[in-house]
């Protein structure tokens, strides 16, 4: 790819960065569930498209390979476990009630974000390329604000979303920095993947018989009284 | 090759207890743990006397303080099958494909849980991590009632949650040996390259993984969801939780311990010692608290965590306390949960307060809870006692006093409280008049056997095991 | 130095002269993809003529500002359009007396004279409408700010002319995050600002759920003729800032050649039919939101905006 090429790829990874973090805000402040795991799919999509523009940038036929099984376990197969494993009415509950109001939630993600910029600097200032010095904040930022989701959401499938979407963040990170990984770990990540999303979506439907309702931050039957 | 066949064994098992029957299943499952603490024992003595056993090409390879690790999970493993036996059976009413699942369920787990030492690339090893969590989630959740899916949902989050941090500080420190022209990314790369490492990228990988994997052995303040998996979990899962669970996520953080050193200087020291105390004490202080005796047991994991990262922290000749530590601690610790499996076959509740004279309902169960509760608090003659003596001998010898007071502190307080609960329920009048509640015979033979050890350690500590153990602290970087 | 004069006024005209069709060609696109027929795209035109030649009806109980403030909005787009680039991408004679945060501030002069005249008008609908305006933008100045300062912080300028010339030297810079979001960022802030859906309904006639239409109910004759007009001045420079400062200079005359000049009308005309292309399906597709959701929507611009923000700011 000629040099001619690479500030275009440059841009267009911190587009799909920036895009990445706007997700992530999504997910944070979403109330459908529905929604939230389009958000979550719209994020991996974001992931793909980011590891195939390094691919490109860098010449590099394993981050194409990366892009693929990306593609294929995150946009294609656990949103279709997820659909198939919780059932179908969860997916039209809404979450009206959450710990914090949803402005004050985006300002706190915000402020997380600028965070994880604070955070990285130290790392950033070595000078890292410029798809790293996208990829290495908003990634961070996105496990961030995936880990926040997972604290104030009530809903089990929002906390789940939330872990999913760190895993987002944490791959896109992996993405510019660790490109050259042995592809038998990238593929056992991604089965990683599959197993989480299946794992919690049999819990949710087994809390969803037993308990009738799946608020799972509201149940606090134990604890020290 | 004894690697690969300790991988294969488990998996095989599991394929098999998925056909057939919960009997059959569990003798198979029995009979497969026996095979792989034999194995067990030939890879440690391998690693011992050549330094390494590896195996695939280098996929899988164990060094001293590996296999000390997978030596107690075969060990664990062993005893809690043989419990599992009797416990399962006489438990509770579960549903048949709730039992069906069990056998299968605890082979998956304890294969992820064998593969933590052996695997070699790093990366994979952060997968094993995860996995068994995956692979114990519904092992937690066997009960079945909404306690138990509350603490195994939190479970699966809190822990996957820390896993993903984790994750990315295992690929800072990919990045990290790449930069400095490592070429492979095991334990021992790692430590090769670690002195070219650039600073910020080290730090910030050690401390990702400090509190992503430290959040799934336990450490305060990260340790919310573990009283709640396991107590809820069946007693022979407590056991393997945590027994040998959170040892495999701590021995990874561990791990990191001697790369921070050779990278220069002793700054990480404070963070181990800090996150050790801070467990100890937050432990010790809710051990006073506490109500449910299987949460007692799981509090006294959290402040064993601690003593031994503070064992680790302290450095030089506290590093064989440490793994002294983890090794009495994950025998202790299962004897432990055993005693109270049997306490709740006896007596139904999970109560301290409704557990009143169990020396005259159930002698058998109150000598193992006795014994148990002991055993953890770290009294002589057993080899709790010893291994917490040597930390703090060592400390004292590096002239580390406040810490080592503070840690001698947590642990009295931990002490008197166990004992004050234990002896509450074993001593005293008996709540009512019941004919002498016996456990199942598994359930004794596992006690029995896993008592043994805790015994002997305390007496006496064989020249091979001595050896392991030595070994292994020279790995955590202890002078010789 | 006399045809920068000439092209400014020029500019000027074109705006005042060519805005109610602008709305007019909004509102028909709205109705056919409705299914419906429409009215004709001059209709706005007939409306204006209309109500300047009918009588005038003034409350006793209001004051001078009831009586200036049509005036008022009227004015406050025609300076803003002596500002920025309308027709030539090269600055014009009155370009350097004010920047984009100038700009802004006399816009949003313009709107807080009406909101302070449909109080005065002491109509209840009125006063109801200027307080939910001003809720709204009370929470789309910090949007705005943020957007201001990040393309003043990449194009290293305030003033219009050198920001638009950022984005295609060099061409890649049009796919810069901080050009995409602010982008984003200022889409959601027009559909704010402008009372579009899913903010406010502009075809509704339910005044209890009215945001910006009450503020004009008072006024009748020339009043209401003079307040019409200045909405759709106001769409119009909207929407010529978000074209042609913030996406893309294309179309724009780059010499003083007449030709050129008189031949960006078209071209320019054509970019906002693109613009109202993107709103009606935005409009279409989108329900108004509840009052207290309206935060939520611009909490959502605030973020998009301090994204492009951050991702400036780390040097790419």
């Amino acid at each position: 790819m000629g040099a001619a090429m690479t500030p275009y790829l440059v841009h267009l990874n911190a587009m799909t960065g920036g895009l990445f973090l706007l997700a992530a805000f999504a997910i944070v402040a979403t109330r459908q569930m529905s929604a939230c795991l389009r958000w979550f799919v719209a994020q991996s999509l974001l992931l793909t498209a980011s590891a195939a523009v390094i691919g490109i940038g860098l010449g590099s036929g394993h981050l194409a390979a990366v892009a693929v099984i990306t593609f294929l376990t995150k946009v294609v197969v656990t949103p279709w476990l997820l659909r198939r494993t919780v059932r179908r009415e969860l997916y039209s509950r809404r979450e009206i009630s959450q710990v914090f109001n949803i402005p004050t939630s985006l300002l706190i993600a915000a402020a997380l974000t600028l965070l994880a910029y604070g955070v990285l600097y130290p790392v950033t200032a070595l000078g890292v390329g410029a798809f790293a010095a996208i990829n290495l904040p908003v990634g961070l930022a996105g496990l961030f604000l995936g880990a926040y989701t997972v604290a104030v959401r009530r809903e089990a499938l929002a906390q789940l979303i939330g872990l999913l979407g760190m895993e987002n963040g944490a791959f896109l990170a992996a993405v510019s920095i660790a490109h050259d990984l042995p592809l038998i770990a990238e593929l056992a990540a991604a089965f990683d993947v599959l197993v989480t999303a299946l794992v919690i979506g049999l819990l949710t439907r087994r809390i969803y018989d037993r308990v009738g309702g799946t608020s799972v931050g509201l149940l606090d039957a134990l604890r020290e009284r | 090759m004894e690697l690969i066949a300790l991988l294969l064994i488990p998996a095989a098992v599991a394929g098999l207890s998925l056909v057939l029957d919960h009997k059959r299943a569990a003798v198979v499952t029995l009979a497969g743990n026996a095979v792989v603490l034999a194995l067990a024992v030939l890879v440690a003595k391998r690693a011992t006397d050549a330094g390494a056993a590896s195996a695939l090409g280098g996929w899988l390879s164990c060094d001293p303080l590996g296999a000390l690790i997978l030596l107690l999970v075969a060990f664990v493993g062993l005893t809690s099958a043989l419990f599992s036996g009797g416990y399962i059976r006489g438990h509770s009413a579960s549903a048949g494909s709730a039992r069906r699942n069990y056998y299968p369920l605890y082979n998956l787990f304890l294969l992820s849980m064998l593969a933590v030492p052996v695997l070699a690339n790093i990366a994979l090893v952060w997968i094993a991590v995860a996995l068994t969590t995956l692979t114990s989630a519904f092992l937690v959740a066997y009960e079945d009632t909404s306690e138990a899916l509350e603490a195994a949902w939190k479970y699966v989050v809190l822990t996957t949650l820390g896993a993903v941090v984790a994750l990315l500080g295992i690929l800072f420190l990919y990045w990290g040996t790449r930069l400095a022209g490592g070429e492979e990314f095991t334990w021992a790369g790692l430590l090769a390259a670690a002195p070219g490492i650039p600073a910020p990228v080290l730090w910030m990988g050690f401390l990702l993984v400090l509190v992503g994997f430290g959040t799934k052995a336990g450490l305060a303040p990260m340790h919310t969801w573990l009283p709640d998996a396991h107590s809820q979990a069946p007693a022979s899962v407590c056991a393997l939780l945590s027994g040998v669970e959170t040892t495999t996520a701590l021995y990874v953080v561990l791990r990191l311990f001697p790369v921070l050193e050779a990278a220069g200087g002793t700054q990480a020291r404070p963070w181990f010692l800090v996150f050790g105390l801070v467990s100890a004490g937050a432990a010790a202080l809710l051990l006073v608290y506490v109500r449910d005796y299987k949460r007692m047991f799981a509090f006294s994991t959290i402040e064993h965590m601690g003593i031994i990262m503070v064992a680790v922290g302290l450095g030089g000749t506290a590093h064989f306390g440490a793994v002294f530590q983890i090794v009495t601690h994950a025998l202790a610790k299962s004897f432990g949960f055993y005693a109270a499996g049997a306490v709740l076959l006896a007596t139904g509740t999970q109560e301290i307060a409704s557990v009143r004279g169990l020396s005259r309902t159930a002698p058998a169960t109150a000598l193992a809870l006795l014994f148990g509760g002991l055993a953890i608090a770290g009294a002589p003659p057993f080899a709790v006692f010893m291994s917490e003596f040597a930390i703090i001998k060592a400390g004292i010898d590096a002239g580390r006093y406040l810490v080592v007071g503070l840690l001698a502190l947590f642990v009295v307080i931990a002490f008197c409280a166990l004992m004050q609960h234990v002896s509450r329920m074993v001593f005293g009048p008996a709540s009512r008049d019941r004919p002498a509640i016996v456990p199942p015979a598994s359930c004794l033979a596992a006690l029995a056997l896993a008592a043994a050890p805790i015994l002997l350690l305390g007496i006496y500590l064989p020249d091979g095991l001595h050896r392991l153990l030595a070994a292994a602290a020279l790995a955590l970087g202890a002078t010789p | 130095m006399e045809e920068r004069i000439l092209y400014n006024l020029l500019q000027v005209v074109v705006v005042v002269g060519l805005s109610p069709l602008v709305g007019g060609v909004l509102d028909r696109l709205k109705e056919i993809v409705q299914s419906k027929r429409g009215p004709s795209v001059f209709q706005p035109y007939r409306d204006i003529w209309k109500l300047l030649h009918k009588d005038e009806i003034v409350s006793e109980e209001s004051t001078w500002l009831f009586r200036a403030t049509p005036y008022v909005a009227f004015v406050a787009p025609i300076f803003v359009t002596l500002l920025i680039p309308v027709l030539t991408r090269y600055p014009l004679f009155f370009a350097f007396m004010g920047d984009m945060l100038g700009g802004g501030f006399v816009l949003a002069l313009g709107g807080f004279f009406v909101a302070l005249a449909a109080v005065d008008g002491a109509n209840p609908y009125g006063t109801m409408g200027a307080s939910r305006t001003r809720m709204v933008g009370f929470l789309a100045e910090p949007v705005f700010i943020i957007v201001f300062f990040t393309v003043s912080f990449v194009a290293g300028s305030t003033i219009p002319y050198i920001v638009q010339s950022v984005w295609i030297n060099p061409l890649s810079n049009f796919f810069a995050p901080s050009h995409v979001l602010t982008m984003l960022a200022f889409l959601m802030l027009i559909l704010a600002e402008d009372a579009r859906i899913p903010v406010d309904n502009p075809s509704g006639h339910f005044e209890l759920a009215m945001i910006d239409k009450s503020k004009a109910l008072e006024y009748s004759g020339r009043g209401a003729a003079l307040m019409k007009w200045a909405g759709s001045m106001k769409l119009f420079v909207l929407a010529i800032i978000f074209l042609n400062v913030l996406v893309t200079p294309w179309g724009l005359a780059e010499s003083t050649a007449p030709g050129e000049v008189l031949l960006a009308i078209p071209l320019v005309l054509f970019k906002v039919l693109l613009f109202l292309l993107v709103l009606v399906v935005v409009e279409s597709s989108l329900a108004k939101l509840r009052l207290f959701r309206i935060t939520e929507f611009l909490g959502a611009a605030f973020i998009t905006s301090v994204v492009a923000l951050a991702t400036s700011a780390s040097g790419i």
